[in-house]
């Protein structure tokens, strides 16, 4: 009996498909799956392409850096799990060419470095960068430009690094792992590990960082670090790629969460549309299933019958979209090909696997109320035809559905915050746009006096259905406002992305400024237009106790960001806030300082991570020396603003005394590159940090982000139509056998389709009204919530979205019941 | 409760059988007091002016409808110790149907409405009975056309044949003629008739046709939903 039915499912299936049933349902759920999928797929090899890049920054996924090599039982743990490690010396060294010497930043590497990305070098100064997989052989150094010019020397010849003398081969360009990124300002050195010994460069005391690389599986990645952290000293830094590249990292989380939540729209856009053409699919199965009935179809027989038929659809619906995502991300990555890397990582197996199981989940959650629905028709109605089968008391049907959907959302989001705001965003604009909807309904009778016969024909056909029109108001009004709230979060996204790393954003660092060369330097810079950010004074300094604690009971084991106070620090003098700092707690003193100088202002971050408040004294150390000083107010710090940034900013007088040098930073557009040269002759001393390359890679992930961005604002579109249009054809049926009947009684062609465009007109414009509510409210809660962007009022949507939703819906229904009269009555009558 | 005594030969009986519905104006009985008994290959005629109850009794005596009072036997079985998909499964053996509005299957070609019976009866070669059917009905040349491709008489003919295919012991038909000119609805009759007497089926057939109620074995008449004659 079970296997007949399945076969005689298929044939029914077959039968509906060939006669043009299907068409909609398969519609919906082929661009649900389509959209869903293409956008899983997308993000999914553009996001481990963006991991790659960051990974390429950092050298690996993973960065451990120990003033001291780590315990054995670490390097076992992380080989356990299967990750990659490769160790990296760094430390500060001086280099000997002839007479010359230079203090220089030396990283020595292992064969296995880098884990991830490639080394860049050049064969000559300035020269053509190529991508090498060796590191430099025991006998050789590669070595920054610079460090060729300080000491007047040429590719070929000799340095001298402790005891070994190495053949300076290769100019470096690009080194990954480049790490702390101000961790050594001085030129870089790149050595083989090997002639470390010989060098004996390594002595007790040496102030070496140990960099530990790993990379492998994100599983192992994660287990690791959660492994390790607990066992980390304050003096151990452990950054993954996120915290690596602190820009890169918060756009990635965005990204992230923008996708997430744009998949999520798509999926609840094209449940909406499934749900649509199930309940035609259903209704226009009424007398079929009557009719099975007589014929002795019990009620699981029914059953038996159509769900069979459902899953065959769902499977059908999900591999087509499967197949057409695959084409679709092949070809955008394709058209996009110039502004992605090179090589992209293979699409994966998740995405599909994903994409199946949304549609059938979808398909389930939505379409299976509305077929569990025949199961109920009473067989009376082939003599009776009005008997339709109850509404389905099934809150427990939508119930499962409403909680499929919200793990679906989960998995896809990744974010219980953020599903918990869209699914009660849409619970609440679904009761207030239900309201909202009939009231605006009752409201617009009263243009019935004011309007022709066509157009009140169209308006009395919303009001004649009051149910169907708030349903179908509801569906284009979450249509829009999905569409909306997508559009909305793009436009600020990006230009909180645009403004982070604006075309002036300062691209070099200098250090090293003596005093007296101050006021020069700050001159040369002006005279030359040069856009720079004030000269600020650095005083190496410890922090050594917090209210009289000593800072080490402060500082929580593996907590890196504070650790990197348990060093010494950067510390500053100025009167002025620094233009990227913001005041939150306390006061900033007046111009000329403050009436007891003993005070400094605190980065709150850090405040909160060792728990000062505001008032709480500080104690410094300068060597033998200590500093106590009040904490009189807390900064927010843009830490990603590329300026110079500071924990701890003092009065003047505070430090007065202390050995100070200078730094500042300044921006060099490409005509101005050719300044650096002279600066660096005029001011021998000085030390140019260049992060444009650096900048440069960290645009090219934004603008790759970006494009995914716009990229999944499509699809959401398309999501969109495809429910107008499920909308549509959802009330076609009866909307042509009432308009042949009209049409018989000698309404005109002109006269019917005026009707049709008011009405549609009207229910468009009722919609966009509703989307313009239930966008800001869900607006506000995602950006504050989710998005950390501030919300601010658009009222522009209030104005569009009505006339956009009028325009728009009032077009397609116009365009989509076009058969009602181009079609014969008669052919009409007969055929439904 | 009447206890009418069944003979063998009675294939549906009605005892005692009443209707009421509930409307707006009130309860609004339909059938009262109804007793009939139908032998095995008789032809019956259910007529009455519009309005009189005879589709509701055509809906009660097949089980598609339950009754306020009264008992039903159908194919010798009661209908009300039977739940809905007991009535179902007694349909889909032993009865079958005519009705005015046809009751097509629009997705469903000529020869796929007839195999549909047979289908869910379980026959695995349906198609080959399904066509002699409708080749005895006259539309051999038809059998991959749709419904809205066909003629009302065409159609009626089409539905003739998916009512004979499970070979019924009894055919209910609801004004198989009502939506018929003369002409088509005559030789629609004969089809009934003459399938009638070569499977020996019992026939029950509400008309407000004198010339089809004329060729029944006897006529039953309702009026205002009492048996008057």
């Amino acid at each position: 009996m079970m296997l007949r039915d399945l076969r005689l499912a298929w044939r029914l299936l077959l039968r509906d498909w060939r006669a043009g049933e299907l068409r909609i349902l398969l519609l919906a759920l082929i661009i649900a799956v389509t959209a869903t999928t293409t956008i899983g797929m997308f993000t999914d090899r553009l996001q481990r392409a963006m991991v790659e890049q960051s990974a390429e920054l950092l050298g690996g996924d993973l960065l451990l850096q120990s003033p001291r090599e780590i315990e054995a039982a670490w390097q076992a743990r992380a080989a356990e799990l299967g990750l990659a490690e490769a160790l990296v010396l760094e430390f500060p060294s001086a280099v000997l060419h002839d007479d010359e010497m230079q203090l220089s930043g030396v990283k020595a590497v292992d064969e296995r470095y880098p884990l991830r990305g490639q080394l860049r070098v050049s064969r000559s100064p300035y020269g053509e960068e190529e991508r090498v997989d060796q590191i430099p052989a025991p006998g050789e150094a590669w070595v920054e430009a610079r460090l060729l010019t300080l000491l007047g020397m040429a590719l070929g010849e000799t340095i001298e690094l402790g005891e070994s003398h190495l053949e300076v081969t290769r100019v470096l360009t690009f080194e990954p792992s480049a790490g702390g990124g101000f961790f050594a300002m001085a030129p870089r050195v790149m050595v083989n590990q090997a002639i470390l010994d010989e060098a004996q460069l390594i002595q007790p005391g040496s102030r070496i960082a140990y960099q530990y690389l790993f990379a492998g599986e994100d599983a192992a990645l994660q287990s690791f670090q959660q492994w390790l952290r607990p066992q980390l000293e304050p003096s151990h830094r452990l950054l993954d790629i996120r915290e690596g590249q602190p820009t890169v990292g918060a756009a990635l989380e965005r990204a992230e969460q923008y996708l997430g939540l744009a998949s999520l729209v798509a999926v609840l856009l094209a449940g909406v549309a499934i749900a649509m053409g199930a309940r035609r699919y259903a209704e226009r199965h009424f007398d079929m299933v009557a009719v099975l009935r007589c014929l002795g179809s019990g009620q699981q027989r029914i059953l038996a019958l159509f769900l069979p038929q459902l899953l065959w659809l769902g499977l059908l619906g999900s591999l087509v979209g499967i197949a057409l995502a695959w084409g679709a991300q092949s070809a955008l990555f394709y058209l996009l090909r110039e502004m992605l890397p090179a090589t992209l990582p293979a699409p994966g197996w998740a995405p599909l696997l994903m994409g199946l199981a949304t549609g059938l989940i979808v398909l389930a959650g939505f379409a299976l109320p509305p077929v569990l629905r025949l199961r109920s028709v009473p067989a009376l109605r082939v003599l009776r035809r009005e008997l339709a089968p109850m509404p389905l008391r099934g809150w427990l049907v939508y119930g499962v559905a409403v909680i499929t959907l919200a793990l679906l959302m989960w998995r896809y989001t990744g974010s219980a915050i953020l599903t918990a705001a869209v699914m009660g965003g849409a619970a609440v604009a679904l009761l207030l746009l239900g309201s909202g909807a009939a009231l605006l309904l009752r409201l617009s009778r009263l243009l019935h006096r004011r309007v022709g016969v066509a157009w009140s024909y169209g308006f009395n056909n919303l009001w004649r259905r009051p149910l169907l029109s708030i349903s179908q108001i509801l569906a284009f009004g979450l249509t829009l406002m999905a569409m909306t709230l997508i559009a909305l979060v793009r436009g600020d996204l990006l230009d909180t992305w645009q403004a982070q790393l604006p075309p002036d954003t300062h691209n070099h660092f200098v250090v090293n400024i003596l005093p007296h060369q101050q006021q020069d330097f700050a001159a040369y810079l002006s005279e030359r237009d040069i856009d720079s950010s004030p000269i600020y004074p650095l005083v190496r300094g410890r922090l050594a106790k917090v209210a009289g604690e000593p800072l080490g009971d402060r500082i929580q084991p593996g907590d890196e960001g504070a650790g990197a106070v348990y060093r010494e620090m950067n510390l500053t003098w100025t009167d002025t806030l620094p233009s990227t700092n913001r005041i939150t707690a306390g006061q900033w003193w007046p111009e000329g300082g403050p009436e007891d100088p003993m005070v400094v202002s605190m980065e709150q971050g850090l405040a909160e991570r060792l728990g000062v408040s505001l008032g709480d004294v500080l104690t410094f150390s300068f060597g033998p020396q200590q500093l106590e000083v009040r904490v009189s107010s807390l900064r927010s710090v843009q830490w990603d603003s590329f300026q110079p940034n500071f924990f701890m900013i003092f009065p003047e007088q505070a430090l007065a005394g202390q050995p100070a040098t200078y730094m500042t930073s300044f921006h060099l557009g490409q005509p101005q590159r050719g300044e650096l040269g002279p600066m660096v002759r005029q001011f021998p001393s000085i030390t140019v940090v260049d992060l444009e390359r650096m900048m440069d890679q960290v645009r090219s992930i934004l603008d790759q982000v970006t494009l995914a961005v716009e990229f999944v604002l499509l699809f959401v579109l398309l999501a969109g139509f495809a429910v107008l249009y499920a909308a549509l054809q959802s009330s076609l049926d009866e909307r042509l056998h009432e308009g042949a009947l009209l049409r018989t009684l000698g309404a005109s062609r002109r006269q019917l389709r005026s009707g049709h465009l008011a009405e549609y007109g009207l229910l468009g414009a009722l919609a966009g009204l509703l989307a313009a509510l239930g966008s800001e409210l869900v607006a506000l809660t995602l950006y504050a919530q989710v998005f950390d962007l501030s919300y601010r009022f658009n009222w522009q949507v209030w104005l569009l979205l009505p006339a956009m939703g009028a325009l728009l819906i009032g077009l397609a229904g116009f365009y989509g019941t076009r058969r009602v009269v181009a079609y014969s009555p008669l052919r009409v009558l007969r055929g439904l | 409760m009447s206890t009418h005594p069944l003979s063998e030969n009675t294939i549906v009986a009605a005892q005692g059988l009443g209707k009421q519905v509930t409307t707006a104006a009130g309860e609004l009985t339909i059938l009262q007091a109804v007793e009939l008994d139908i032998a095995r290959g008789e032809s019956v005629a259910i007529v009455g002016a519009s309005g009189s109850g005879k589709s509701t009794l055509l809906g009660l005596l097949a089980g598609l409808d339950l009754p306020t009072q009264g008992r039903i036997r159908l194919a010798g079985e009661w209908l009300d110790e039977l739940d809905e998909d007991g009535r179902a499964r007694l349909r889909g053996e032993q009865v079958g149907f005519v009705f005015q509005s046809f009751q097509l299957l629009p997705s469903l070609t000529a020869l796929e409405n007839v195999m549909l019976p047979l289908e869910l009866a379980g026959v695995d070669k349906a198609a080959a009975p399904a066509a002699t059917l409708l080749e005895r009905v006259g539309l051999g040349a038809r059998l991959d056309h749709y419904p809205k491709q066909l003629s009302g008489g065409e159609q009626q003919r089409v539905a003739i044949a998916r009512a004979f295919a499970i070979e019924p012991a009894v055919l209910f038909a609801d004004e198989p003629t009502g939506n018929l000119d003369a002409a088509t609805g005559g030789r629609i009759i004969e089809l009934l008739f003459s399938l009638n007497a070569e499977q020996g089926t019992t026939l029950v057939l509400v008309t407000h046709d004198d010339h089809l109620a004329e060729r029944c074995d006897r006529a039953i008449r309702l009026d205002a939903g009492r048996i008057v004659a």
